[in-house]
């Protein structure tokens, strides 16, 4: 009796070890975004930056964006979130925004890749699924989607000050972004990739934007694309 | 043989009188807990917490109904919570400021309990509040409000048979954290969901011509460059919940009620934060119709005066919204007043819109009306 609840007990013990060799370790891994705004760090409704391109000064009430499908590769195989909608705000004490992945079973990464912006699938869905929400200060209305993309503020022009106001959304300005990790980021427990997310490249990247001259986008299509072809511009794998 | 029959007989009798005073207790002190039935919320309004201390009981809920409408809740038991949360009012007063017990109005008109579950965690126009079990002990002891204290009221309620039978059933003692579990499960239940804009959503009816038009204007920000005329009232007030924002803080707003000089503290006053002066909570439209005056401090009696504000009487100050300040609808140049400049028809299917938002089912509703009417 003894001898055969022993080999029962060896059996199950070898079993579970070959599986446990076989598969990759589950690892949490972090994605950790720190916005500042060029060379200043971020802070919310101070006249603390210029206009880029025109030197006027400029606060900022409210800035943030949609990360959305993330998904990793590595030399194992790829590991891709399931309702990957993350709305990265920075009204914190440290300017970061942190999204961590559970149970990414690879040893290590090579390649990270994200959206800013959502699927035009889930654009004009109701259903609550990740940070998506309908009822939510990013959601214009059903029928028209989400904002991706929220920068708000006021500008000091002369002696007026004229509100800022860029909501950027619709399906076309979906941008996917693809990271290359220098020589296969090893994966251990609670590991941390940096980017950094720099405000000014809203303004001054693949397009110029004067903010003086163009103080509001919303349903623009035009104004719009020139705000989403700088995403690619806004947030950069910060590796040392 | 025959003392370990004894023994038995004993042991079976201790059991048995073990049993059945555990029972007898269980009758008479165990709080019961039955889930509220029927209990259906609609998909729109999306996701919500409960605290995992405080369920969801029917027996909650009959003690928060109690509590809700009992003057004994006030130190000179004449005010009720509903002397200044009407049901037919969707649970307002109809004033701008209701005098305090000094003489003096009160700082801020009464808030509308509606669909408490969904939008904005803070509570009271200022957000002082993180919790509905928080808020509730709040105006109780108020002294301009109910002037109440906690321990007088454990009191007076410990000395009802009626409140220690309905305290046993929900939680079992009289205290005032229970006072206030049983004040939040009754105001999460205060759901309003049957009103023309819900059977519109759901597909059952049909928004008229003037209606319609509302609506879009409703969830419209203007945008001149494509001509899209809105009434920007999306920017602040949730599409489905009509409410305030649910996240940090993103449910309070400076609307331009008060220029820079005028500005009251707002939710300063609980942050701290400068940027934070003039912010009131946004408060939901639902029943909006039937819950003027209007504003923190009800200073509009109707809707076409809440209209013509955001139309053409924005007053500009540092903590201003963009949103407000940047939503006109004119493509007139030149110097005009801060606002939407919606022509009169379109203010006025706006207004048509939001009489879709009143819910007479709610407003009438016999389960959440004053259980001491006809039964006590």
């Amino acid at each position: 009796m003894i001898f055969a609840l022993t080999a029962i007990t060896f059996v199950i013990a070898v079993a579970w070890l070959i599986v446990e060799l076989r598969t990759p370790p589950k690892n949490a891994v972090t994605l950790l975004f720190h916005a500042a705004v060029g060379e200043e760090p971020l802070v919310f409704n101070e006249y603390a930056y210029k206009n880029p391109e025109g030197s006027q000064p400029f606060k900022i009430r409210d800035f943030r964006f949609f990360v959305s499908n993330i998904a990793l590769v590595g030399e194992e195989g790829n590991y891709r979130e399931q309702d990957s909608y993350h709305l990265a705000r920075f009204d914190n004490d440290r300017s970061t925004y942190a999204i961590t992945l559970k149970g990414v079973h690879l040893s290590d990464v090579t390649t990270v890749s994200f959206s800013i912006g959502i699927d035009p699938q889930a654009n004009t869905s109701i259903e609550s699924v990740g940070d998506l929400d309908p009822n939510s200060q990013m959601a214009w209305n059903w029928e028209v989607g989400y904002k991706f993309l929220v920068f708000e503020g006021g500008i000091r022009i002369g002696d007026e000050t004229r509100p800022l106001v860029y909501h950027i959304g619709f399906d076309e300005s979906r941008r996917d972004l693809q990271f290359a990790l220098p020589s296969g980021f090893p994966l251990q427990g609670g590991q941390e990739i940096p980017f950094s997310v720099d405000v000014m490249k809203l303004f001054v990247g693949t397009s110029s934007i004067n903010m003086a001259e163009i103080r509001s986008v919303k349903f623009d299509k035009e104004d719009t694309r020139l705000f989403a072809d700088n995403f690619g511009d806004l947030i950069k794998l910060d590796w040392e | 043989m025959t003392q370990r029959l004894l023994i038995s007989v004993i042991a079976l009798t201790v059991l048995a009188t073990g049993l059945l005073c555990y029972g007898l207790w269980r009758e008479t002190v165990e709080p019961s807990a039955t889930p509220i039935a029927g209990f259906s919320a609609p998909f729109v309004f999306g996701r919500f917490t409960i605290p995992e201390d405080n369920a969801l009981t029917e027996e909650s809920f009959a003690l928060g109904r109690h509590l809700f409408y009992d003057p004994i809740l006030s130190g000179s038991d004449q005010v009720a919570c509903a002397t200044c949360h009407e049901q037919q009012l969707a649970f307002t007063d109809g004033q701008a400021r209701r005098v305090g017990l000094s003489g003096e109005p009160l700082a801020f008109s009464s808030m509308s309990l509606v669909n408490l579950l969904w939008g904005q965690r803070r509570f009271f126009w200022n957000g002082r509040s993180t919790s509905l079990e928080e808020q509730a002990l709040l105006p109780i002891q108020d002294p301009e409000e109910m002037n109440q204290d906690l321990d007088s009221l454990i009191e007076e309620l410990s000395a009802s048979a009626r409140y220690r039978e309905l305290f046993a059933r929900a939680y079992g003692e009289v205290s005032a954290e229970n006072i206030a579990k049983a004040l939040a499960t009754f105001m999460r239940m205060l759901i309003s969901s049957d009103s023309k804009y819900d059977q519109f959503l759901r597909g059952e009816v049909k928004l008229s011509a003037l209606e319609e038009h509302g609506r879009k204007l409703f969830m419209a920000h203007p945008d001149v460059k494509v001509s899209l005329r809105g009434a920007n009232c999306i920017d602040c007030h949730s599409q489905f919940l009509t409410s305030g924002f649910r996240d940090a803080l993103d449910g309070f707003s400076n609307n331009g009620l008060d220029d820079e000089a005028g500005l009251p503290e707002g939710l300063q006053a609980v942050t701290g934060d400068p940027a934070h002066r003039g912010l009131f909570k946004v408060p939901t439209l639902r029943n909006i119709a039937v819950t003027a005056p209007y504003m923190h401090d009800g200073r509009f009696a109707t809707l076409e005066e809440v209209m013509d504000h955001y139309n053409h009487g924005i007053k500009v100050s540092e903590t201003l919204s963009p949103l407000i300040s940047e939503a006109d609808n004119s493509i007139e140049e030149g110097d005009r007043p801060v606002g939407l400049h919606l022509s009169e028809d379109e203010v006025q299917a706006v207004i048509a819109f939001l009489h879709t938002l009143t819910d007479k089912t709610f407003l009438s509703d016999p389960k959440l009306a004053n259980p001491f009417d006809g039964k006590n």
